[in-house]
């Protein structure tokens, strides 16, 4: 089953040739994040970037190994500080394509708090989150998304804790899109990820992603039998429906684009951003820091 | 009675902490301390403790902060890039007298760095992190016998001093396997603990757990205080384990992991006829400073040689206590390599020789 899944996810090679190169990996063969890199490496083909307009970061995790696998910029922050480091480095630079790749422990966990006020701030990246509902690189302890009574070696008796619905989360915090992805379904994910970097605005795409090594609940087959895109009629600008919509988790899991609906970005009202021109590229006018040196002192 | 198995360091300090009381546990997974937490969710269990995986280091810290604010005997354990995240907790700990013991079980920095055994938080540990002035009690062992005692002594320390005891261990000791005495009972030291907020009827009802004095004249007197505490531990609680110094014309200091390579390294010298001591710091704060100028002042001591798994940390602290009556060289290896014996006989040969 898995060893399928995997080959699926290298359907890409029928795909047109990449500009992005890919690496080798450390990841278990079978490992969802195999699906994840191929599908990432087909989005940025099939969008025409090239690898030197992408920046690629992560905290820390098997999942946050991804810049490391692929040619493009690439930025390895501190476990859980992903998203300080992305959008600060789409305010110093907003021609980049900024996308953070990481784990569900690392985005929801250590990270949590800046979760919360990125998506306030709706600075315009991409957040992909390697949902394996588990601390796949520790070996096997729950993730803020894993299912209540999960056996691990540390919660023993089970987890107590009410997972954590990082849709209903990032909604309730006013994110213009909120997407589902599930690594068995590499077409979908692909078009995913591509309406998601599309966005303008923070844009959440949380990415069904067994671990084979360190999470037997939530296997292939597990996802297989509950995933089910959204129906074609789905009007993923309906706020209320996508309030419904992302409470079922259960039995089934819907995917697709949950909700979408553009905001002012952080770039389009911040006063100094909000001309177009990446700070980098402006013209930096010595005679400007003289006046106001001379003014202070 | 008592009871003798093999056990690895990190296993050791789990199971050292149970027989010291502590029931509390507050963690998060880093690697190379992982087995720590995994005894601990099973262990707590049958002594009817509490396990708990928290969402960050920074969580699990403050967790600590509350559960021995209230007065009961509590654990965290992390690795370098999870200690520096608690060092806004350690300084709050500090300033509020909160009984605590943390373990850290160093790995190779700086950043993520590896996971390979180091000694590259010495600064961090003895030194503070965080802010203010302030002092752990930080426990150094160099095997796993030692490592379960000092676990079961940090416990008192902490009550005895109110003060946050450190366990500094490296990925070496955390994940060596030795055998270990177990106490089957243990004489337990109560100690009362008045100014907690433990809910206990009668007396001040008003326990204020808190660093925050707004007062200069009050904040200052606090200090002060802390300040005496730590002249009284320094006079104290020094500990320090000393070996073939009578007639040693070299003396290596060294904690931990080293201080195992040292000891076989003086073996082989002594072979060779060079006399080689050693000065093995347990307490790296408070640094066994006493022992470390009496003997640079001997004439038979030619040098001093340091020898850690950083680029030079403790060996500041050696320099002091020598104070420029001896010259004191560094040998260090970082990002999780290892010295061998060889390497360090060698670098002995060449100060018996001159030619260092
Ligand atoms: C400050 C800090 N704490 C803890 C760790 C150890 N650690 C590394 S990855 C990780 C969690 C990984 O889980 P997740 O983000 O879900 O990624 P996965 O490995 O499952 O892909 C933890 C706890 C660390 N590197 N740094
Ligand atoms: S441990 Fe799990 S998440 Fe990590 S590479 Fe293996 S299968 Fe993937
Ligand atoms: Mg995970």
């Amino acid at each position: 089953m898995n060893i399928q899944i995997h080959s699926e996810g290298k359907s890409s090679e029928a795909v047109p040739k990449s500009a992005f190169e890919t690496y080798e990996t450390a990841w278990c063969p079978g490992c969802g994040d195999h699906a994840i890199l191929t599908c990432l490496q087909r989005a940025l083909t099939e969008l025409g970037k090239d690898p030197h307009e992408v920046l690629m970061v992560a905290g820390i995790g098997q999942a946050a190994k991804i810049p490391q696998y692929i040619s493009a910029n690439s930025f390895c922050g501190l476990h859980g500080r992903a998203l300080p480091a992305a959008i600060a480095a789409k305010i110093a630079n907003e021609s980049l394509t900024v996308v953070v790749s990481s784990g569900d422990g690392d985005s929801y966990g250590e990270g949590g708090n800046h979760f919360i006020h990125n998506i306030r701030r709706n600075v315009d990246i991409t957040h992909f989150v390697h949902d394996n509902q588990i601390y796949g690189l520790t070996k096997g302890q729950a993730s803020p998304t894993s299912q209540t009574g999960h056996v691990t070696g540390v919660q023993v008796d089970g987890n107590i804790n009410i997972p954590l619905n990082p849709m209903l989360l990032a909604l309730a915090m006013g994110a213009g899109f909120v997407a589902r992805g599930f690594t068995g379904d590499p077409d979908q994910l692909v078009s995913l990820m591509k309406a998601a970097i599309m966005f303008r605005g923070y844009a959440l795409l949380d990415i069904l992603q067994p671990c084979v090594s360190f999470n037997k609940i939530n296997t292939y087959a597990d996802y297989k039998s509950r995933v089910e895109p959204l129906p074609e009629d789905y009007n993923s600008s309906d706020f209320a429906l996508a309030l419904k919509t992302v409470q079922i988790f259960g039995e089934k899991i819907p995917t697709g684009v949950l909700y979408s609906v553009e905001k002012p970005t952080f770039h389009a009202q911040q006063a100094t951003l909000s001309s177009g021109v990446p700070l980098l590229k402006r013209s930096f006018k010595l005679s400007a820091v003289e006046k106001v040196m001379a003014e202070m002192l | 009675m008592s009871n003798r198995v093999l056990m690895k360091g990190n296993e050791a300090i789990a199971e050292a902490a149970v027989k010291a009381g502590c029931r509390h546990y507050f963690g998060y997974p880093i690697t190379p301390q992982t087995e720590i937490a995994h005894y601990l969710a099973k262990r707590m269990k049958d002594v009817d403790g509490v396990f708990l995986q928290a969402e960050s280091e920074v969580a699990a810290i403050n967790m600590v902060y509350g559960a021995a604010g209230a007065g009961a005997r509590v654990l965290t354990s992390s690795s370098s890039p999870g200690i520096s995240l608690k060092q806004e907790g350690f300084s709050y700990i500090a300033g509020a007298e909160i009984p605590s013991v943390v373990v850290n079980v160093m790995r190779c920095g700086p950043g993520l760095g590896g996971i390979l055994p180091a000694q590259g938080d010495y600064f961090q540990c003895v030194k503070g992190g965080g802010h203010g002035d302030y002092k752990n009690l930080v426990l150094a062992a160099s095997g796993v016998q030692e490592l379960f005692s000092l676990t079961m002594e940090a416990f008192d320390l902490a009550d005895k001093y109110r003060i946050l005891v450190v366990i500094l261990a490296d990925g070496t000791i955390g994940q060596m396997m030795e055998p270990v005495i177990i106490p089957e009972d243990t004489d337990m030291k109560i100690f009362d603990k008045p100014w907690a907020a433990s809910g206990k009827k009668g007396g001040n009802v008003h326990h204020t757990i808190k660093s925050i004095y707004i007062d200069p004249v009050v904040l200052e007197g606090l200090n002060n205080r802390l300040q005496s505490k730590y002249r009284e531990i320094e006079a104290n609680e020094v500990r320090v384990e000393t070996s073939a110094l009578e007639d040693a014309e070299i003396v290596i200091t060294a904690f931990g992991t080293c201080a195992r390579i040292a000891k076989n390294v003086i073996k082989e010298a002594a072979r060779e006829g060079i006399k080689v001591g050693l000065i093995r710091p347990i307490t790296l704060w408070p640094f066994p400073v006493e022992i470390i100028s009496e003997t640079a002042r001997k004439d038979s001591v030619k040098a001093f040689l340091d020898i850690e798994l950083n680029a030079g940390q403790m060996v500041e602290d050696v320099r002091l206590a020598v104070n420029g009556k001896k010259e004191v060289l560094f040998h260090g290896r970082t990002g999780g390599m290892i010295p061998s014996q060889e390497e360090i006989l060698d670098i002995v040969r060449r100060i018996a020789g001159g030619g260092f």
